[in-house]
């Protein structure tokens, strides 16, 4: 059936699919942990090609999937780049301290460039009905928007998020292309404080309770008959709490900031996108797709990420100003994600 | 339908760079493939060698290119496979092949399972040694720098013990110190009141060593007993142990993700962090290591080699700590490290 002759209606919101299964996906899997491991590593390259490609390929969208296009030798190529030069600069240091400094001020230069790199690799090597995505994003953006963004997130216990959250989604949407397509995002700044809301009072609600217990404990201490063992052994146990209520407060954060940025997504100034997760129930996925992974010794793990995968891309939804048909055959490929320098890539699949 | 004419597969044709796609059939001539539309048009053409054909994951639909940048794209996977298979390249896809649903899947997953504990016990410890023998000098002063500084702001605080009384303690720590293979100069011994942690020592990676007030108390005058547990100390630094316990759980999560692909952001989380945290405590082994190790100095600096195991002993009657090693905690019971150190020193006589 093609879209160009079925008449949807028009400016109705139409979810995405996601047709991947489990047990499909768990013959991938491990095929790819057994030759990854059998080529000592060399194969995971490879791998993630053919995982990617099976989760691209089986998410719908109108209709039509999208399409990984990147060859294992590229992200392999890559790979050794990156492995190559943190031998080096290893090396280096070894040979005399001046250069460990040296190794750290390089590393803090390159990390926003491979993030760039990254995002136009992963956007340029990804098709949607035979046309390429791009990423016109710059190295200084990726400073602002990642280092910039993720250091005042970190110093303000998380209050600051919501700009962090807005930078980065700016950069990398605004920056992105389908064709010679523009998108558009602008996750206002007062929705994503409103999201903050739930995961704070899951943050203070854990401190609250793992202060209890710490008085508890002190308190037990100063009695007398607590080795210290003991409250080394509770301070493990207060640290690990506090990372389990920050990480549940930003899987909560993360469900609403996706639901706040792909909703006010707009794609070549009138078609326009929605997501509407629920935070409960991604929060339950989450966790308990973390429970099942580990009690099973991770070969539940496809189950899991089939399970998630399929949650995100069926509550998300497009609605196109117009005819699909035309709107689509109107797009076409902009010079630069294709050409020589496309083909000759190298591989840096870090970020996103 | 003629022998020289016959339809491949039935799908989709998008022009070079444009997402307008025509209906069309894949159909196979003698002089070569081409796309043709329902209409009867040919859109594309070219020989068989000149296309590329996208090799098979799941279910998803096959790519077939055409050198002019058309592409051909069908969901009809099975005719696709027969086709390729009929043309002569039957060993294409065979990854496809074992990657579905068959019981030798199985035998797959038990094989990853036992690969994966081999790597665990043998391939890991390896790659920790090889680390740390490549690891620059700086990287133990880089990773103590700040943390001393750290802990006093947070639980220690200023040591109330004497002036010569330090200094007592001092030149014996000295005296161990200078029959490790370093010299007395690589380490440094710093006075703390321990606050929370109570009577303690402990290591940093680069040689300071810290002694809180409370264990100098727990002593009780007993000097050699001290020096026994600054011995052991020594050991943690020597045997490089808290950057073997660091390079085990960053080259734990490296493995798990560059071997099992995406993790999740769930298990991800658990394996650097949970990592940077168990990075923090001393194995079982690393523990019993240093013991002996303290035995051993204790020795040569002409003290007590028992007096580690005194230190045990005085543990156990003050906090009534009779309690075997659990297969929860890093460390090894009280009263059965004291045995150990017992048997050690005694092997060390005999030799």
């Amino acid at each position: 059936m093609d879209f160009g002759t079925a008449k949807p209606a028009v400016n109705s919101f139409e979810r995405a699919k996601f047709t991947g299964s489990a047990s499909e996906y768990f013959g991938i899997w491990i095929v790819n942990i057994l030759l990854t491991v059998v080529t000592f590593g060399i194969y995971s390259a490879w791998a993630k090609v053919r995982r990617n490609r099976y989760f691209y390929g089986n998410t719908v969208v109108l209709g039509s999937r999208f399409e990984y296009h990147a060859t294992g030798k590229q992200i392999f190529i890559g790979r050794l780049i990156v492995f190559g030069v943190v031998i080096v600069l290893n090396v280096l240091a070894s040979l005399h301290p001046l250069f460990g400094f040296v190794t750290l001020v390089l590393a803090l230069i390159a990390m926003p460039w491979l993030v760039m790199r990254g995002i136009r690799f992963n956007a340029r090597v990804t098709s949607y009905r035979n046309v390429r995505f791009d990423f016109v994003g710059t190295v200084g953006g990726a400073f602002v928007a990642v280092m910039v963004g993720g250091f005042l997130a970190a110093i303000s216990f998380g209050l600051l998020a919501p700009f962090a959250s807005r930078w980065l989604n700016r950069y990398v949407f605004n920056n992105l292309r389908y064709g010679d397509r523009k998108f558009l995002v602008d996750p206002r700044i007062g929705l994503l404080y409103l999201a903050l809301i739930i995961p704070a009072i899951i943050t203070i609600i854990g401190i609250a309770i793992l202060g209890v217990l710490i008085a508890g404990a002190i308190a037990t201490q100063s009695s007398g008959d607590l080795p210290g063992a003991v409250l080394i052994g509770s301070i493990y146990s207060v640290t690990f709490g506090v990372l389990i209520a920050y990480a549940l407060a930003g899987i909560v954060y993360r469900a609403a900031v996706h639901n706040i940025v792909w909703s006010s997504m707009v794609i070549d100034g009138r078609h326009r996108l929605r997501s509407d997760l629920s935070r409960g129930r991604y929060a339950w996925i989450t966790l308990s797709n973390l429970l099942v992974t580990i009690c099973t010794f991770g070969l539940m793990r496809p189950w899991a990420a089939v399970r998630l995968t399929r949650y995100i891309v069926e509550h998300t939804a497009i609605a196109v100003d117009g005819d699909i048909g035309d709107v689509v055959t109107a797009v076409q490929q902009s010079g630069g994600a294709i050409g020589a320098e496309y083909m000759s890539m190298e591989g840096f699949d870090f970020g996103f | 339908m003629a022998s020289d004419r016959e339809v491949i597969a039935s799908g989709e044709w998008y022009p070079p760079g444009s997402s307008g796609r025509v209906i069309a059939t894949l159909v196979f001539r003698a002089d070569g493939i081409s796309a043709v539309s329902a209409d009867g048009n040919q859109l594309s053409k070219g020989a068989l060698s000149s296309l590329s054909i996208s090799a098979r994951v799941g279910d998803i639909p096959r790519r077939i290119n055409f050198s002019d940048g058309s592409l051909f794209e069908t969901t009809d996977n099975a005719a696709i496979d027969t086709f390729v298979k009929k043309n002569g390249r039957r060993h294409a896809d065979w990854v496809h092949r074992l990657e579905q649903f068959h019981p030798r899947i199985f035998a797959f997953a038990a094989i990853v399972v036992l690969l994966a504990i081999g790597i665990y016990r043998y391939a890991l410890p390896l790659l920790v040694e090889i680390a740390v023998l490549v690891t620059p000098p700086v990287v133990p002063q880089m990773m103590s720098s700040g943390t001393l500084s750290t802990l006093d702001t947070t639980v220690l605080s200023k040591s109330e013990v004497p002036e010569e009384r330090q200094t007592e303690i001092t030149a014996r720590f000295a005296r161990i110190a200078g029959e490790t293979k370093e010299g007395a100069a690589a380490y440094s011994l710093n006075f703390r009141d321990g606050g929370a942690i109570g009577p303690n020592a402990f290591a940093l990676p680069d040689g300071n060593i810290v002694i809180t007030d409370q264990l100098i108390q727990l002593a009780d005058g007993d000097d050699e007993m001290i020096s026994g547990v600054l011995a052991h100390e020594i050991g943690h630094v020597e045997y490089k142990h808290s950057l073997r316990q660091l390079y085990r759980a960053a080259g734990m999560a490296a493995l798990v993700i560059l071997i099992a692909g995406d993790v999740g952001s769930g298990v991800e989380d658990i394996l650097t962090q949970g990592g940077g945290l168990l990075a923090l405590s001393y194995s079982r082994s690393a523990e019993r290591q240093a013991d002996q190790r303290s035995v051993e100095l204790m020795r040569a600096g002409g003290m007590d080699p028992l007096a580690i195991a005194r230190f045990f002993e005085k543990l156990e009657d003050k906090f009534e700590d009779h309690s075997g090693t659990s297969m929860l905690s890093t460390h090894p019971g009280t009263p059965e490290r004291r045995q150990a150190i017992l048997d050690y020193a005694r092997s060390l006589e005999v030799r």
